[in-house]
């Protein structure tokens, strides 16, 4: 008797789940108010801008999704490959441009509402990441961008002996050759902590200060076996590897965190978005330990990202209105002082707030002139269209160096064979 | 009568005990503390003060309420009906006759081979046309019976029914229905709690294709709304882990506290033939 | 009368038929048909995001098997699985037996068993990288007390493929542990209590009455654990934080390699072609196993 009341019970309860599920559909909200979703990765910092955003346009709705970088990533892609799911706005990562360039058409084609006349926004090489067909479709718009600083710890100078004052400390390292040296003078005098994170920053910021990475300009050929830019740049992070100048710690990873927080590495290339993880892991017993400066052989890039309008989504036109707005130099502007995200746009990062603007935690480094100055220095850096499949090769070659698994030569060696390989 | 445990069985079972229990203490511990004594690597080994806190801001930064509630419809959804579909399906392979029978076993057992998240676009693209993105339908349907149930079930009615007895009861005049409701079900509960229990767990858990099918912001489940805690470029554990410990003590409860009951209740009728 | 019968044979007739249908139903819709679908991408260079760029036939198998880190991902997801596998028979049947006997609170143990199970997988990830940080984690601490050097877990592939099977094993074995203990409780008591009459010792009596009478379950869960370890992902692409698996993959699994190819490289119809020797793989452990039941238990 009982039994079968159990029984009943949970056949109901499968039916009526199904019914409850199957009868939730999304779509616009109550009222007749447009909602707008925008999927972004890590902190973008928009939360604010929607809710001054609704303000402005009372019949819109902005809810914002923010997952992490990978999830995030394969959401979209998986999204765009079916034609259901995306958000209305969408945020992308600059080494999935090239990528989604070859499939602009899965995007809404921007300058249809306008967009080509914003191109003055943007230095050149960031607008061009985001229009296809040779300029004649916009499929997305720059936001943020990383141009590079260097983070280092004036306790752990001092105790090497080296100048801690911010113009001396980028007097010591006019190249990377220079800053390779400094390494070694580094490691003479202090045992306990290595000079820089992992020799994948270094690297990177070598490379992207070239022109030309793997990937010919003229006809985007793969050229990363010859090309003498890659091999510098893998000659001295290798070099720096090889020689345990390394505290072998990637980015972002629960080691990179406490490897901050104790000090075990001396130096970090750092773009803007960066300063706040450094602040993070470091919590209130790093403040004044570290300061920026400038980055050996001038200025670079790492990162940076774009908003673009799924050509699936239902609202395009205001789902761009919104894109627009959180692009225009106000709003970067905003972001930056309040979150120090970095605008890619000059007019904003000529602003006295923006060049007048300091961090307390690295020692009061004036970060919006150093990082606005090495924006400046930003040279166009051409990624082909597999870029992000070739890139990765590179960096494990570097790590294989690190690991003590294989010396420079042989770990180049495998890693030009693999990228051959994947090009075929 | 069976005899007393051994003396190596306390040892032993403490040790099951230190070693399930350690990383969801370690999950309260760093849970309890601030970021920063963390990332020192200091390693503390006593829970902080920090808990309360890091729940509050967990439920102020995702909608954690609806993720439980979403979490509970699917796993409770997902669940009963893999019991029931495993039993029908399983009695009537271990008992009934029928053309086709073993080809059909066999398809059963050939599909658990199939590897389940390897068809994530096609799957997605079927949810696309059901017009099931976002919804908890995409996360239900595809969970609502399973290779693994049916085949552990027909093991379950082979092993606890004996085949005389379904013969008695045909003989009795009973349907198949019948003998499954009356019959079958009070025998082989041991093994459906089980299952039920694995099934829960199963569901309670899944991380990718949720992640995948559903809506970060407007349809979470627990594993969801997790996985937008760890979003952004900072992870912050201590807020992770909060939100992990909080996904789990529902599920440990309910398996701590009413399945006791549950399952005291169930072993009361005879197993023994 | 007549018609009244028949259309009770036809009930009992059809009966078989309505029982196992909702698992063939859901089954074609949610299971076979992506792999048909997979089935026909792999047949296709195809790209994740444009689509379908040409029709090559067997090309993509013909690439695979001529792929050296198809070969790597294999042997890596093989050694990972054996790593772990015995240990982990072991501790579940000890488990088993252990709750298999009188006991206060079976339950509770039972749920204590079961919980490594119930923990996020995300949380898993946080707190096995935490324990295992090759500088200041509770692990090398550990080691270091007891004269090891720091262990980079993640550089060699023996440490990387022990680092996973850890957490494979701490996730699943109370799993398996409940899958035994409840087989071990349909094995009828006069079996045990014959043998007892008998002066069988307790390892006596597991060995001869307990492990024949859950042989079907042992084999049961070998094939599941079996396909579990052909597709495992989450902890070691969670553990290396890529989907590569370490710097040289030394610990990169077949689907991590899949993840790789489709979702990163975004080649849709190589992923598929690797789904499918993935499906293949299971399959044949699926056939091994069947003839094995057979062998062992006799009929199905």
């Amino acid at each position: 008797m009982q039994r079968a009341g159990v029984g009943r019970a949970l056949v109901c309860l499968v039916a009526a789940a199904l019914v409850a599920a199957g009868c939730g559909t999304s779509g616009a909200g109550g009222g007749g108010r447009v909602r707008l979703t925008v999927a972004t990765f890590g902190e973008f910092g928009y939360e604010p801008l929607f809710e001054e955003y609704e303000r402005a346009h009372p019949e819109v709705d902005v809810v914002g999704r923010v997952t992490d970088f990978d999830t995030h990533h394969r959401g979209l892609i998986t999204a765009l490959a079916t034609g259901r799911g995306a958000a209305d706005v969408v945020a992308v990562e600059e080494q999935y441009m090239p990528r989604l360039r070859r499939s602009a058409r899965r995007f809404a084609d921007l300058a249809a509402f306008g967009a080509d006349r914003l191109r003055e926004r943007w230095p050149r090489w960031k607008w061009e990441q985001g229009v296809a067909d040779g300029g004649r479709v916009v499929f997305a718009l720059g936001t943020d961008m990383g141009s590079l600083a260097m983070c280092y710890r004036r306790d752990l100078f001092e105790r090497a002996g080296l100048p801690t004052d911010r113009d001396r400390v980028a007097a010591l390292w006019p190249t990377w050759e220079a800053y390779a040296e400094v390494a070694d003078r580094f490691a003479e005098r202090v045992a306990d902590a290595r000079f820089a994170d992992s020799a994948g920053t270094v690297y990177t910021a070598v490379l992207n200060q070239a022109e030309e990475n793997y990937f010919a300009k003229a006809d985007d050929s793969f050229i990363g076996d010859t090309n003498p830019n890659v091999r510098r740049a893998f000659g001295i992070a290798g070099a720096i590897a090889a020689k345990g100048r390394t505290a072998k710690v990637t980015t972002f990873t629960p080691e990179w965190n406490v490897a901050i927080n104790r000090g075990a590495f001396a130096t970090v290339t750092c773009p803007a978005w960066m300063l706040a993880q450094i602040r993070e892991a470091g919590g209130a017993a790093g403040a004044g330990r570290w300061d920026v400066t400038a980055v050996p052989g001038g200025g670079g890039n790492w990162g940076g990202s774009y908003l673009a309008v799924p050509a699936q989504g239902a609202h395009q036109r205001e789902a761009y209105r919104l894109a627009e707005w959180l692009t225009a130099p106000e709003q970067q502007e905003e972001l930056f002082v309040r979150s120090g995200i970095l605008p890619s746009e000059p007019e904003v990062y000529r602003d006295p707030v923006v060049l007048g603007h300091t961090d307390p935690y690295f020692g009061g480094a004036p970060v919006g002139a150093l990082f606005a100055a090495s924006s400046d220095r930003v040279r166009p850096n051409h990624r082909g269209i597999r870029d992000a499949d070739v890139r990765p090769v590179f960096g494990r070659a570097l790590g294989r160096v690190e690991d003590g698994a294989q010396d420079v030569a042989q770990a180049w060696e495998q890693a030009v064979r693999e990228a051959h390989d994947l090009i075929g | 009568m069976r005899r007393a445990p051994g003396a190596l069985a306390g040892p032993a079972l403490l040790l099951v005990l230190v070693a399930s229990l350690f990383p969801l203490y370690w999950s309260v511990v760093v849970a309890s503390h601030d970021g920063a004594s963390t990332s020192t690597g200091a390693l503390p080994l006593l829970p902080g003060g920090e808990l309360v806190d890091h729940v509050r801001a967990v439920f102020e930064a995702v909608d954690f309420r609806a993720a439980l509630a979403n979490s509970a419809i699917v796993a409770v959804t997902v669940t009963a009906s893999n019991v029931l579909l495993s039993t029908l399906a399983g009695f009537a392979f271990a008992h009934l006759r029928f053309r086709g029978r073993r080809a059909l076993l066999g398809l059963v057992v050939g599909s658990v081979m199939v590897p389940a998240q390897l068809g994530v676009v096609p799957l997605f693209e079927l949810m696309g046309w059901l017009g099931w993105y976002g919804d908890l339908a995409a996360v239900v349907a595809p969970g609502l019976v399973s290779a693994f149930g049916v085949f552990w079930m027909r093991q379950a009615c082979r092993e606890a029914v004996p085949r005389e007895l379904v013969d008695a009861a045909r003989v009795d005049g009973c349907s198949s229905v019948r003998i499954w409701w009356h019959v079958v079900l009070p025998a082989v509960r041991p093994q459906a709690v089980v299952l039920a229990m694995l099934t829960f767990l199963a569901a309670w858990n899944d991380f990718f294709w949720p992640l995948v099918v559903l809506d970060p912001v407007e349809s979470p489940t627990v594993q969801v709304a997790l996985s937008h805690l760890a979003g952004g470029y900072y992870t912050d554990y201590p807020l992770v882990l909060t939100g992990a410990v909080l996904g789990t003590a529902p599920v440990v409860v309910l398996f701590a506290l009413p399945a006791r009951r549950l399952i005291a209740g169930l072993r009361r009728v005879p197993v023994d033939r | 009368m007549r018609t009244q019968v028949s259309f009770a044979r036809r009930g009992r007739e059809a009966a078989p038929y309505l029982f196992i249908a909702p698992f063939f139903v859901l089954f074609a819709t949610f299971g076979l048909y992506p792999l048909l679908r997979t089935a026909w991408l792999s047949l296709h260079r195809w790209d994740l995001l444009a689509g379908p760029v040409e029709f090559t036939g067997l090309a993509n198998y013909a690439r695979l098997f001529a792929d050296p880190f198809f070969y790597n991902a294999l042997a890596n997801t093989a050694s990972i699985f054996l790593v772990g596998a015995v240990p982990q028979l072991v501790a579940a049947l000890g488990i088993a037996a252990l709750l298999d006997r009188p006991l206060r609170g079976r339950t509770a143990w039972q749920a204590v068993v079961l919980l490594p199970n119930v923990v996020p997988v995300v949380a898993v990830a946080l707190v096995f990288t935490q324990l295992f940080m090759r500088d200041h984690g509770l692990v090398a601490r550990i080691l270091s007390a007891l004269g090891a050097g720091p262990l980079d877990w993640q550089a060699h592939a023996w440490s990387a493929h022990l680092g996973v099977a850890i957490m494979v094993l701490w996730r699943w074995t109370g799993y398996h542990a409940l899958l035994y203990l409840a087989a071990m409780q349909s094995v009828p008591r006069e079996l045990h209590e014959a043998a007892a009459l008998d002066g069988a010792s307790r390892a006596r009596s597991f060995r001869s009455v307990t492990l024949p009478g859950i042989r079907p379950t042992l084999l049961f869960t070998a094939v599941v654990s079996t396909i579990g370890g052909v597709q495992l992902f989450t902890e070691p692409r969670l553990f290396g934080g890529t989907s590569t698996g370490g710097n040289d993959r030394q610990f990169q699994t077949l689907v991590m390699y899949l993840h790789e190819r489709g979702f990163e490289q975004l080649d849709a119809g190589y992923a598929a072609t690797i789904s499918w020797v993935l499906f293949a793989l299971c399959a044949l452990v699926a056939l091994g196993n069947t003839a094995l039941v057979r062998r062992l238990v006799g009929r199905w």
